[in-house]
């Protein structure tokens, strides 16, 4: 077969997922196809109009840091800036806003066409091409073939998507977008394992019809804290958000109609988050509550829509529009788009290794909600890592990966090809063992090296991290070094401050180490010229520094003792059914999970303590066979 | 890499114990407990020392200590060998003292382990230790030990839960700040984790009469001459094992035998009368029964009960009186005993009439020796820890729970409580199995309604 085109890696999707796949391949000098069924569509947030919050903020943060874009693109799009858990330590605290849908969509494009390598072209992908077994092209709807060794698939809710609302139901990726049919079988003809999930989005309404008085505003932050590293101003003016809550009437409509929803009746099978109910869910599974809290979220400064989030449903859509006048402040409000659940295929993530290569088929990458996560975020990361090792494996470099120790981003993947997924997969603060040392304003420093060794960090970005990093080191010597004496002046007010007495003399370090240090206290003692060109948020960030290092060293011992086996390796043909002892049970969680060292072994749920121990057992036998 | 203790020779009463430690602490604990800050005997060649007690000028040993550097030892580690005096008592104090500077009990098979990781085997002596182990591991698959463990892990579901139930709290609290969550009790927390840390406690506290079950109760009967203990001794036993004579001072060594009562080992000793004597070989009897009461769990003193109390009586009671001990008031069948028995002061350990002749009040006797074992009124009930690692690992839980619990109370930020919350989960885990991530997102979606 001859192709039309050649590349060297070709990705397939425009959404998240595929912009980062796309830009970071490009970078790297990879010539790089993105095919997409819509270019006008690129970008698209196809849920809530929000990027960021706990955990999802760090990953936005961790993308930035490598060199991807969703983090700039976001900042220029961004319309409604929140730094979350504000008054909990900065370990947990993340970045999050409301963006312009079509300004999103917009400023992804333009990043995109400005990258040089990068190749945007529209087309329904029908077929993979293989050779020996290896990806060697694509084939289009339209007829055209494109050729390339390396492959990313990021196709997101359109893999065999379904739309459901009420009893009617029609093949789409999107609410009137044709979804992915002929790839999904192509798919499964290369045997891999498909499963189906579920995801959903709530009605969108008009504004111009809202009591906006009845809503209680929630206001952006005075100062908004970005996504990219490199964003020093957020330049769109920035606007409410508004809180409202359902009501018993509304509740008591939707219990009557239950068996007009599809995910009632039996009608959808794919398995939803949980963290991410329908209207309905929440209704019939916590029916004590006697309301449930919506939020209104503008979906941009050029346009009356509003996305009424927490009020995603697969009712009817007439009955939508019945329901929502039922909630306090909606009574005359008007639906431009009905909320509906989606179905879609995925492939099970445990055919991956963690450079999100497929193991089936060389030169084929997965990334996204092909992979059974859920979320723009979360999609973006895996998008990046898939279309960083794509690159690599044609210029034939070493692959790379991030570790969970160390990123979101390796907790994420980790879990994916390790455990799998049996819901749409989402990120949390408490997947990671090392959450503690995970926070969003250090993302640059765990990461910003790699990205400029892989080349993704151009020199402009990687001298601002630079002299960042030696801000904060010097920050860092400036608390160690300076003494806080109960004869200076400001001792008495920071000691009542704080509810305690500070000894005799304490570094401005030891001093971090207490809850309710701040900001204030650090410049109540050195003035602004002890503190050249150092920020507020890296005050805070040498704070976090002394808060969290005490903690951080007693767990790394901890782990040490208690996952000291974690790296043994265990051979990918390694027969558990061999070891003796091990209940039929046992022996099933291990073939199922099928783990490479003893450290994914152990995160294998359900196992007892006996049967990793005679694991632990046979794995230093056959480590040392002389 | 930590260091691991434990008994290298069976556990029990034997001519010798051997202890050994590995890891790269060995030397600097074996430092600590002979009292020496230079100590360090030449590779392989064992040196005799005194193990010295956490009391001061106490000795609870006399050992030889064998120190093998690594990577030339067993393991492939600096590994510290300690003979001492089989007595299990004095072992598992010196086992005490080495967890008290920072040991850990090894777990099953652990030394073979590190032998094993640092290539100290080959495949062949590596697959006749994983044998042993496993033969291990199936006579532990036995109903008993089997029962055991199940009865552990179910008295340690009340602590976990609620250690999860906390956590599901906390986690909550932090990761869906947007959510419209009830408002986090601090307070209600506070009293949960107190209730978790005193649960751990008090199980973890049943270690100190449980390691007694398993190794032995001593027990050692101790009084003036001639109030008859070795007659009593005799009939404990159910046959004449000491000499009995009128002769005030006949017994002049100690005796230990043992038995089982009510099914728990018990090691009763008999012993030469406590008096001052100028008879040199009776005095050596005395200084014997002195150390005999040192070691022992449990005292038994023995009084005449026909007649009144002497200066060495009182002094026999006065030395018994820092130790657990119970009053045998003995020679009931004598006449005398009943006129004298208004006039006898009361005794704060309780006391029991006795004949060692009629053997009247000896089922009493025997209740009164196992009751302090196996107490009937706390809720640990007739349940004990008897693995040093389970005692270990109950206790680390417990001390992080603790330092959560304290966290909390000064008002720090949900991560840092959280910290010893999971640690906790994961030391209890490595006794029942752990609990993953997904259980405890489980149980926060099956609490609160999550998600926009």
């Amino acid at each position: 077969m001859s192709f039309d085109e050649v590349f060297d890696v070709i990705v397939i999707g425009g959404g998240h997922a595929g912009c980062e796949a796309a830009s970071a391949a490009s970078r790297l000098g990879s010539q790089t196809a993105l095919v997409t069924m819509n270019l006008d569509l690129i970008g698209q947030m196809s849920c809530n109009p929000a990027i960021g919050g706990i955990a999802k903020g760090h990953l936005v943060r961790e993308i930035d840091a490598l060199g991807g874009v969703m983090g700039r693109v976001a900042d220029r799009a961004g319309i409604q800036f929140r730094l979350l858990n504000r008054s909990r330590g900065r370990a947990v605290q993340s970045p999050r806003a409301q963006a312009d849908r079509s300004m999103y969509r917009k400023e992804m494009r333009k990043t995109l066409e400005g990258t040089p390598n990068l190749h945007l072209r529209q087309g329904m992908v029908m077929e993979l091409v293989l050779r020996q077994g290896r990806m060697a092209g694509i084939r289009l709807q339209d007829g055209r073939k494109f050729g390339a060794p390396a492959v990313v698939i990021s196709t997101g809710t359109f893999l065999n998507g379904v739309v459901h609302t009420g009893r009617q139901t029609y093949k789409a990726g999107r609410a009137g977008e044709p979804s992915s049919i002929e790839l999904a079988e192509a798919l499964k003809r290369l045997g891999f394992p498909v499963g189906r999930l579920k995801t959903g989005t709530p009605p969108r309404l008009d504004g111009r019809t809202i009591e906006w008085s009845a809503f209680e505003p929630q206001p952006p932050d005075e100062v908004p804290v970005p996504f990219s590293f490199a964003t020093d101003e957020i330049a769109q003016a920035q606007l409410n958000c508004y809180v409202g809550y359902t009501s018993p009437g509304v509740h008591a409509a939707i219990r009557q109609n239950l068996h007009l929803s599809p995910l009632y009746s039996g009608q959808i099978r794919g398995i939803g988050p949980r963290y991410c109910p329908s209207i309905e869910d929440k209704v019939v599974k916590f029916a004590d509550k006697d309301r449930h809290q919506l939020f209104l979220e503008p979906e941009g400064h050029d346009t009356n829509e509003v996305y009424l989030n927490g009020f995603s449903t697969s009712l009817p859509a007439e009955l939508q529009q019945e329901l929502i006048r039922l909630i306090p402040g909606l009574e005359v409000a008007r639906i431009i788009r009905p909320g509906y659940a989606i179905e879609y295929d995925f492939v099970d993530p445990r055919e991956l290794g963690p450079d999100l290569q497929t193991n089936r088929v060389v030169g084929l990458f997965h990334a996204g909600q092909i992979n059974g996560t859920t979320g723009y975020e979360e999609a973006a990361c895996q998008g990046l890592i898939a279309g960083i090792n794509a690159a690599l494996a044609v210029q034939g470099r070493p692959r790379f990966r991030v570790r969970r120790e160390e990123s979101y981003i390796g907790v994420l993947i980790d879990d994916l090809i390790n455990q799998g997924v049996d819901e749409p997969y989402r990120v949390f603060t408490s997947r990671a063992e090392n959450r503690l040392s995970l926070r969003y304003d250090n993302a640059d420093e765990r990461l910003e090296s790699y990205g400029r060794n892989l080349g993704l960090v151009g020199d402009f970005d990687w001298e601002r991290f630079t002299q960042r990093r030696d801000r904060l080191a010097r920050l860092g010597k400036i608390l160690e070094g300076t003494r806080l004496k109960r004869s200076d002046a400001a001792y008495a007010a920071i000691s009542a401050k704080l509810g305690v007495d500070l000894g005799d003399s304490v570094t401005l370090a030891q001093l971090g180490k207490r809850s309710g240090v701040g900001v204030d206290i650090i410049r109540s003692i050195l003035p602004a010229e002890k503190l050249p060109g150092i920020t507020d948020s890296e005050i805070e960030s040498g704070l976090a520094d002394s808060l969290y290092a005490g903690y951080i060293e007693a767990q790394r011992l901890n782990v040490q003792r208690v996952h000291q086996h974690d790296s043994l390796q265990i051979r990918p043909d390694f027969i558990f059914r061999g070891l003796s002892g091990l209940s039929h049970e046992m022996v099933e969680r291990f073939e199922r999970a099928r783990p490479l060292t003893f450290g994914q072994a152990r995160r294998i749920p359900g196992l007892t303590p006996a049967a990793l121990s005679t694991l632990l057992i046979h794995l230093s036998v056959c480590d040392h066979p002389a | 890499m930590d260091t691991i203790v434990a008994l290298g020779t069976p556990a029990g009463r034997s001519a010798i114990g051997v202890i050994r430690l590995s890891g790269p602490d060995s030397l600097s604990i074996a430092r600590s407990i002979v009292g020496e800050n230079y100590f360090k005997p030449e590779p392989s060649q064992p040196v005799l020392r005194s193990i010295k007690g956490t009391a001061s000028n106490s000795i609870l040993d006399r050992a030889l200590l064998t120190f093998f550097p690594g990577p030339n030892s067993y393991t492939g580690e600096d590994l510290v060998e300690i003979s001492c005096h089989g007595s299990p008592i004095v072992l598992r104090q010196v086992i005490d003292l080495t967890l008290g500077l920072g040991a850990r009990p090894a777990g099953p098979g652990e030394f073979t382990l590190r032998a094993l990781s640092n290539g100290k085997m080959n495949l062949t002596q590596a697959e006749a230790i994983r044998d042993l182990i496993n033969a291990q591991t199936e006579a532990a698959a036995q109903q008993a030990l089997r029962q055991m463990m199940g009865e552990l892990s179910s008295r340690l579901r009340r602590p976990q839960q609620a250690l999860i139930h906390t956590i599901v709290q906390l986690e909550s609290a932090l990761e869906f700040v947007e959510d419209d969550l009830p408002e986090l009790k601090r307070q209600d927390i506070v009293g949960e984790l107190t209730e978790v840390a005193s649960d751990l406690h008090n199980l973890a506290s049943t270690f100190e009469v449980g390691h007694l079950l398993r190794d032995g109760v001593r027990v050692t009967i101790v009084g003036r001459p001639n109030v008859g203990k070795s007659s009593l001794f005799n009939k404990l036993l159910a046959f004449e094992r000491a000499i009995v004579t009128e002769v005030p001072g006949t017994t002049r060594d100690t005796l230990t035998e043992r038995l089982g009562l009510d099914g728990i080992p018990i090691l009763l000793t008999d012993t030469a009368g406590l008096r001052e004597s100028s008879d040199r070989i009776e005095s050596i009897g005395v200084e014997r029964t002195r150390q005999a009461m040192a070691e022992a769990d449990l005292l038994v003193v023995v009084l005449d009960g026909s007649e009144d109390l002497r200066a060495e009586d009182l002094s026999a009671l006065s030395q018994a009186k820092s130790a657990r001990h119970i009053v045998a008031i003995n020679k009931s069948d004598v006449a005398s005993f009943d006129t004298l028995e208004k006039s006898r002061p009361s005794y704060e350990a309780g006391s029991v009439n006795v004949s060692a002749v009629t053997g009247f009040g000896l089922e009493t006797l025997r209740a009164a020796i196992l009751e302090p074992f196996v107490a009937g009124d706390s809720p640990n009930a007739g349940f004990l820890i008897t693995d040093a690692r389970h005692y270990d690992l109950l206790l680390r839980a417990r001390n992080e729970v603790q330092s959560s619990w304290e966290l909390l109370q000064r008002g720090a930020s949900e991560e840092l409580v959280l910290i010893g919350l999971h640690n906790g989960l994961r030391f209890l885990g490595q006794i029942t199995g752990e609990t993953s991530t997904d259980e405890i997102l489980s149980e926060i979606f099956a609490t609160f309604c999550i998600g926009k």
